[in-house]
């Protein structure tokens, strides 16, 4: 193994936050991350930036404050920003919504459903963000979807588009940026897919609950389902919960490659401009066996985090743990950990090339991950507070400048 | 034998008479519901051969607990409300091979299992609620608490809560035994061959077979064990392994004899008539919902649904579930009420199933 040099930055200015669900390259080529706070009772996110120069974490600001909703105004808080940096080459702006969970500041947890009919206490809706990364400055927010958090967000910039899945009623919801309006398409599930992409057609895909491919075509301007089920292990799976977690595009945009949000995750490769509904392969679980009669942790058993660097090839991390049976680790190994896996995606074998390791705690899971313009790696880490980020130095004959581009449009 | 005539396809009422026999074999009241013993999508269910459930228990806020008989006994829980909808495996007892009870305390549960080496008894503390999941969630297995053997290894035969449940009362095959649910503590009441299973009279006596066509009586506040106290009422009860099942409300217990007739008892009554003749015996696994009414199933092999209300008792058919999970139900081993008063039989077959019986809502007179 060639390993990789890794160095964890974490959210020491923000003690309560548990959670990195957001790392996005922005459209200035820096790094950016939501230091998110949903376990703590009035919690909120604030918007952190690496700062290359100082090797540092920058704090930007706190979402609460910029977009005037207080975190002890005894509404569900604007704890994080989930799968939703939308990052616009265009004008520089990296666009951001805001996602619900963090209970009020006075009660121990939050539902959406418990409290949607109560005007105090319901969340007052995802709050949308445009972020002009060259002079850091919030230009506008807006209420992208009232009542409801956003999972995740795309940008399709050549029509001025965002499109965004709200939680927890799952509706597919269409954002006109000039004209600051929105549309709600439908409702698509219950479970949530945690990403959508774009093909070259401006079509939005994303997935139902049943793991089947669902996808948006403005031409018809409604959604449709596949019949067919994604990838998954039929000795445990069905397809249920076989929904998106990440996806990234490969660098001539022909395919994405994606992994799933179930245990055992599912890796595989999507063309969707071939054929009625793309061409679907199946690369395999990402993480370990395991004991198939026991619902693992989707905490402990993950795979996020997949980026494409300077090389062209996937970077992804996969979580692996101690297992009695199916990976008896020797004692000075770490019980869990986030493995940095490297994919040739022409021989689509893989090499690990990195070890996640925080000194307090394990590292195993990753939200998400980008490429910064001078072509290292970064993760997001969810984990005990505070929880932090994780660069990945790449060697040098592995980075390219401008590595970033052509730039992930999607959270 | 005599021959009989053909059947003219033409006669009418042909349809409604093919009907009746196809689909009127199946549950004609009330709705079946089988429940495989795992999260389905997330997880598999317990091996076909360790899967016969043959005992269940349920805590007060509606956790069904559980275990199988078979090549390996398994502990389990099952979660159906909130947003819960999963069967949890929590795992296997070494070298256990049959599960005659499970008692839930407030917060452990206790389960006797025996096996190859003799019966003894396990625990564990009750399984936390999990966060949604719809959503996401995460399980692991603890290990359980050894708790000890009766008699040097005697095989477990039964054990029945009590209805605050603080303790149980278990009788192995050569002892009577108490088992503190809160503390996992267990002692030695006195010496009892134990026989079917163990019933709570409305004064929280413990009843159990006895020899001669009585049963025995133990009263834990006394901790008086009393021999051939209560006789059993003039009927077949020869070989018979006593089932018993508990009104909730009131605290009436009822049981069958040999050739399926159902009996109650109450302390300040005694013995009822007999209520009425199971559809078939033997009876297999009971239990009272919160109305009153009974429900359990009769006959071997391919064992029927029937009920005892005020009318007496009826048979309701067999058991076939249609939602999600499309399964016959042959042979059931365990009964517990649920929480909000349905119930919830243990398949003791292979590949068990829980299946949770929702009784139809008779029309407002």
């Amino acid at each position: 193994m060639e390993a990789y040099k890794a160095t964890w930055y974490q959210f020491t200015e923000h003690p309560d936050a548990d959670s990195c669900w957001s790392l996005s390259v922005g459209p200035d080529g820096r790094i950016y991350a939501a230091a998110c706070a949903e376990g703590t009772p009035g919690g909120i996110v604030k918007l952190v930036r690496y700062n290359e120069s100082g090797d540092r974490l920058d704090y930007l600001f706190d979402l609460d404050q910029v977009v005037d909703d207080p975190h002890d105004s005894g509404r569900a808080t604007q704890c994080k920003i989930h799968y939703s940096f939308a990052p616009s080459m265009k004008d520089g702006v990296l666009y951001m919504a805001t996602h619900l969970s963090g209970p009020p500041i006075d009660l121990p947890a939050y539902s959406p459903w418990r409290f949607w009919h109560d005007e105090e206490r319901c969340f007052r809706g995802s709050a949308l963000l445009a972020f002009d990364t060259a002079a850091d400055e919030v230009l506008w927010y807006d209420t992208l979807i009232p009542k409801e958090g956003c999972r995740c967000l795309l940008i399709d910039e050549e029509r001025g588009l965002l499109y965004a899945l709200s939680y927890p009623r799952d509706h597919f919801i269409i954002y006109d940026i000039e004209k600051r309006e929105g549309r709600d398409i439908g409702r698509i599930g219950s479970v949530n897919a945690q990403l959508l992409f774009l093909d070259r057609r401006h079509r939005v895909w994303t997935t139902d609950d049943y793991g089947h491919l669902v996808r948006y075509d403005p031409e018809t301007d409604r959604l449709e389902t596949s019949p067919f089920a994604l990838p998954h292990n039929p000795q445990f799976q069905s397809g249920w919960h076989s929904v998106f977690y990440d996806a990234a595009p490969s660098p001539d945009g022909d395919c994405v490659y994606a992994s799933t949000w179930i245990a055992q995750p599912r890796l595989m490769r999507i063309w969707p401009n071939e054929g009625e509904w793309g061409r679907v392969e199946d690369l395999g679980p990402a993480t370990q066996e395991r004991d198939p009669t026991l619902p693992v942790n989707m905490f402990l058993d993950h795979c996020g985090g997949l980026t494409f660097a300077g090389d062209g090839q996937l970077y992804y991390v996969a979580s692996r743990w101690r297992d009695e049976r199916y990976n008896p680790l020797p004692a000075d190994h770490k019980a869990r950990e986030g493995v940095v896996w490297r994919l040739d995606v022409d021989t689509l074998e893989r090499e690990e090339v990195a070890r996640l390791e925080r000194p307090d705690e394990f590292a195993q899971y990753v939200s998400r991950g980008a490429v910064d313009h001078n072509g290292d790696l970064f993760f997001g880490h969810v984990g005990p507070r505070p929880t932090g980020i994780f660069k990945v130095w790449m060697p040098e004959r592995r980075k390219r400048p401008d590595a970033h581009l052509p730039i992930r449009i999607w959270g | 034998m005599a021959k009989r005539k053909q059947y003219d396809m033409k006669t009418p009422g042909t349809r409604e008479l093919v009907d009746e026999i196809v689909h009127g074999t199946f549950v004609k009241e009330g709705t079946l519901l089988a429940f495989p013993t795992c999260f389905p999508g997330s997880s598999a269910p317990i091996r076909a051969d360790e899967s016969r459930i043959t005992a269940l228990d349920a805590t007060f806020d509606g956790g069904v607990y559980g275990g199988t008989s078979g090549r390996a006994t398994h502990l389990f829980v099952g979660m159906f409300h909130g947003v819960t909808g999963a069967v949890l495996d929590l795992g296997t007892v070494e070298g256990g091979t049959h599960c005659p009870a499970v008692c839930c305390g407030e917060k452990n549960f206790v389960a006797g299992v025996n096996g190859e080496k003799g019966g003894r008894l396990v625990g564990r503390n009750l399984q936390p609620l999990p966060f949604d999941l719809i959503q996401e969630w995460g399980f692991d297995r603890k290990p359980f608490d050894e708790m000890g053997a009766i008699g040097g290894g005697e095989p477990i035969v039964h054990m029945a809560a009590d209805p605050q449940r603080k303790f149980a009362v278990g009788a192995s095959s050569g002892h009577l035994f108490v088992v503190d649910l809160e503390e996992k503590e267990v002692e030695t009441v006195g010496e009892l061959g134990g026989c079917g299973q163990i019933g709570v009279d409305a004064e929280g006596r413990f009843l159990g077979m006895d020899e001669g066509d009585a049963l025995w009586a133990f009263d834990r506040g006394t901790g008086k064990l009393e021999r051939k106290s209560i006789q059993l009422p003039s009927a077949t009860w020869d070989g018979v392994e006593l089932r018993w099942a508990r009104d909730p409300g009131d605290g009436t217990l009822y049981t069958a004899d040999g050739g399926g007739r159902m009996f109650s008892y109450r302390p300040d009554s005694g013995w009822s008539d007999s209520l009425g003749q199971a559809p078939l015996a033997p009876v297999g696994p009971l239990a009272v919902t919160f109305d009153g009414r009974l429900f359990g199933f009769c006959g071997e092999e391919m064992a029927r649904l029937f009920t005892l209300d005020e009318e007496g008792v009826r048979q309701l058919g067999g058991a076939a579930s249609v939602f999600e999970r499309r399964r016959y139900g042959y042979s059931f081993g365990a009964a517990v009420v649920g929480r909000d008063g349905e119930i919830i039989f243990g398949e003791e077959d292979e590949l068990g199933h829980l299946w949770l019986y929702f009784p139809k809502i008779a029309p407002r007179q």
